[in-house]
């Protein structure tokens, strides 16, 4: 047995392996996430049937209400899906409500939509926190991945003895030392939001992740649990399935009887919730004695989320029948915390500040597996085969990556509307193209295949407003146009990156001379 | 591999035994010290169960540094520590047959 | 006028980051040599300053916990952009909060 290194020394040891052998999962983990704070804008940007027609809240639900009463008149529930600021749709459905089975319709006119079927911005979101594995695997090798993070910042922290002088320190154009520069300050300057976005993902299945004292308080029945947690929640998950207590195909309809317009419950709903806060509406029973409305809120009117809530009415009399209990402190502090990852509070400002924190830290942890190889190319070509393996997968995931978010964007809008299993299809394009850049990565020299790679995604993201431009079906609107020219605005940082790598002398011929021996034979 | 070989000698099995630790271990470590937590927190039922496991990650990341921190010999100490977490936790449950 | 007050939340908090990036001896030396250097005792208070004028702003853009959060958001961010002028363009990062002042009240008729 070796003696016990110093602090510095095991810290140091530990933070360069967790941080290279997580690297790879943890870039994917942080990308995915940052374009998942645009879903609902990617979403839209990636269906470009549906309109925004600018209407208020209290019109479209007259619309939806017609709608459903023209179609589903005998429905023992109704769910409409409320145009907000960030997804301009409406959407309706009729029985219970089910996820993915909703009906869009036009806001203004009331028709059918029928928008291309496509992975979304919702795509991202859920490789963000599954790495497109089975649910249950993926959340489990996210978790893994997270606490390795915490090791890795904490770790950092204790190696980091300059962290004080070295706060604003970055000396570009001198190879390591920029990029320890680089590293080091894009760790410390949003150190805050590591800590924050680190532990609170973890905090969100937390029940999954540590289950102890499920286990010890309450014999590992963690539904019993979670009914303490809520007592009020079982409840309303019964009345969102159109119905108390038992199914609705069994109760006999009660007697007929007027509804108040639905447009008077935005107004009331708002007056709990704030104005543009609401993000959808369901009637169980509708056009009866016994009809409920449920007003349900957007995230994001409060730092806790609240999925899950809502406000109960009396339809016939507009009587508020249930409000949301108060959330108990501990519960509170849980959901704080999930609120605090989820984003999805003040508006966009801070959603634009969760974005760029979000590839700030991307390119935080992409300039740490960078630079491990890069100080150690300066070192013995005795580790010639390990490094060449840290080379292109360190390609392949970060820059990989890049071009597979990028070419799905290609894909939704090139791809033909009504091809069937877009979605697959689609999906099978990310893949592919994350494929080929590994491939690439696998078969170039390092610098000659990050130039490449990058110049790649460079060019389809400044392309991308063009793209959107070709295959629009209207005139971009406001959201479309977000995405468009923040692309635009990734390009051409990439094409910066693209650019400086192309100075390095390496990044042309004389590679093949310093490259080991297997790269030489495949170049030229 | 290289930097792991290069420190003179085979440092790699001490290596391979403090990841096994800090990561198995410090799951049972961390599970155990959760479970005691949560039954002794003078707090309601459900608010010892979500309190106790908000504060775990903090408690499994400290420990796998420690782990690394410490000579192994020390970090063997978690051993008979976890065991008593284990009782306080589950003690009831265990011995008195049930708990609620 | 939400635009107005997030242009002058950030121009306080760049500001506030670049006075106590100044108050340290190595980006004195570097930004503000030709100065006298007695006033580099008041930078470091001077920044603590600007970036709580930058919370109370922030206060005025979000509810209470929102604007923490949005505030530390905003710093770490402000921090990052004058870290990558200071190497390419130092009188920029010494003049941007100045073009972030004049920048916001355009906002404000918008």
């Amino acid at each position: 047995m070796s003696r016990q290194p110093s602090l510095t020394q095991s810290m140091s040891g530990l933070h360069t392996w967790t941080g290279l052998v997580l690297g790879w999962l943890l870039f994917a983990i942080f990308l995915t996430g940052t374009l998942a704070v645009f879903d609902r804008e990617l979403n839209w940007w990636m269906q470009p049937e549906l309109q925004d027609r600018q209407v208020d809240q209290a019109s479209a639900v007259q619309v939806a209400q017609r709608w459903l009463e023209a179609n589903h008149p005998a429905a023992s529930a109704w769910n409409i899906g409320l145009p907000t600021a960030r997804d301009p749709s409406l959407s309706v459905s009729a029985g219970e409500q089910r996820r993915g089975q909703r009906t869009l319709i036009d806001a203004e006119s009331g028709e059918q939509i029928t928008p291309r079927e496509t992975a979304g911005g919702s795509f991202f979101f859920r490789f963000h926190y599954t790495l497109h594995m089975p649910r249950f695997l993926g959340i489990w090798v996210v978790g893994f991945a997270a606490m390795a993070m915490l090791v890795a910042i904490i770790s950092g922290i204790i190696i980091h003895k300059k962290i004080f002088k070295d706060f604003f320190t970055f000396r570009p154009g001198k190879g390591q030392r920029s990029w320890l520069d680089g590293h080091n300050a894009s760790a410390v300057l949003l150190l805050p939001f590591h800590l924050m976005i680190t532990y609170t993902g973890l905090v969100i299945f937390f029940l999954i992740y540590m289950p102890a004292a499920t286990d010890a308080l309450y014999n590992g029945d963690r539904d019993a649990l979670l009914r303490e947690l809520r007592p009020g929640a079982q409840q309303q998950q019964g009345a969102a399935r159109g119905g108390e207590g038992g199914r609705p195909s069994r109760e006999v309809p009660a007697a007929s009887a007027a509804m108040l317009p639905l447009e008077q419950f935005i107004a009331l709903g708002e007056a709990h919730y704030g104005a543009g806060m609401l993000s959808s509406l369901s009637v169980a029973q509708p056009g009866r004695v016994n009809a409920r409305v449920e007003v349900r809120p957007l995230l994001g009117s409060r730092l806790e989320l609240t999925k899950g809530e809502a406000l109960a009415f009396n339809a016939i009399t507009g009587e508020l029948l249930r409000a949301p209990p108060p959330t108990r402190t501990s519960l509170l502090v849980q959901k704080v915390m999930a609120g605090l990852h989820f984003a999805q509070f003040g508006g966009y400002p801070m959603r634009w500040l969760y974005f760029l924190c979000g590839l700030v830290s991307s390119a935080m942890i992409a300039s740490g597996l960078v630079l491990y190889t890069v100080k150690r190319r300066r070192q013995s070509a005795a580790q010639g085969v390990w490094l060449r393996q840290v080379e292109w997968l360190n390609l392949a995931c970060v820059g990989g990556l890049m071009l597979a978010c990028v070419a799905l964007l290609w894909a939704n809008r090139l791809l033909p509307a009504d091809l069937a299993e877009r979605e697959g299809w689609e999906l099978r394009v990310f893949f592919g193209a994350w494929l080929a850049a590994l491939l690439h990565a696998r078969l170039r020299a390092p610098l000659r295949g990050w130039l490449e790679q990058l110049a790649a995604s460079a060019v389809l993201l400044l392309g991308l407003p063009l793209l959107d431009l070709q295959t629009a079906l209207a005139v971009p609107d406001r959201i479309r146009l977000g995405v468009d020219l923040t692309g635009f605005g990734l390009g051409a940082l990439l094409a910066l990156a693209a650019w400086k790598v192309s100075k390095r002398p390496a990044a042309t011929a004389r590679a093949a001379r310093r490259a080991p021996a297997v790269m030489a034979e495949v170049q030229s | 591999m290289s930097k792991l070989v290069s420190r003179g000698g085979a440092v790699w099995p001490n290596a391979l035994a403090r990841i096994l630790f800090a990561v198995l271990g410090g799951y049972v470590f961390t599970y155990s010290l959760t479970a005691a937590l949560a039954r002794l927190l003078p707090l309601a039922r459900i608010d010892a169960a979500i309190s106790a496991t908000l504060l775990s990650f903090a408690v499994y990341t400290v420990f796998v540094l420690w782990v690394f921190a410490r000579p192994l010999r020390q970090a063997l100490w978690a051993l008979p520590v976890t065991l008593v977490l284990l009782l306080i936790g589950f003690g009831p449950q265990w011995f008195a047959g049930g708990e609620v | 006028m939400n635009a107005s007050l997030l242009c002058l939340a950030l121009s306080a908090s760049y500001a506030g980051m670049l006075a106590l990036c100044l108050g340290t001896e190595r980006h004195w030396k570097q930004l503000a040599a030709a100065a006298p250097p007695s006033l580099r005792a008041w930078c470091r208070p001077l920044g603590v300053l600007l970036l709580l004028l930058a919370l109370l702003l922030s206060l005025q853009i979000w509810p209470a916990s929102m604007a923490l959060v949005g505030w530390l958001g905003m710093l770490s961010l402000c921090g990052l952009v004058l870290l990558l002028l200071l190497p390419y363009a130092p009188r920029l990062a010494l003049g941007l909060p100045l073009l972030g002042v004049l920048l916001a009240p355009v906002f404000m008729s918008g």
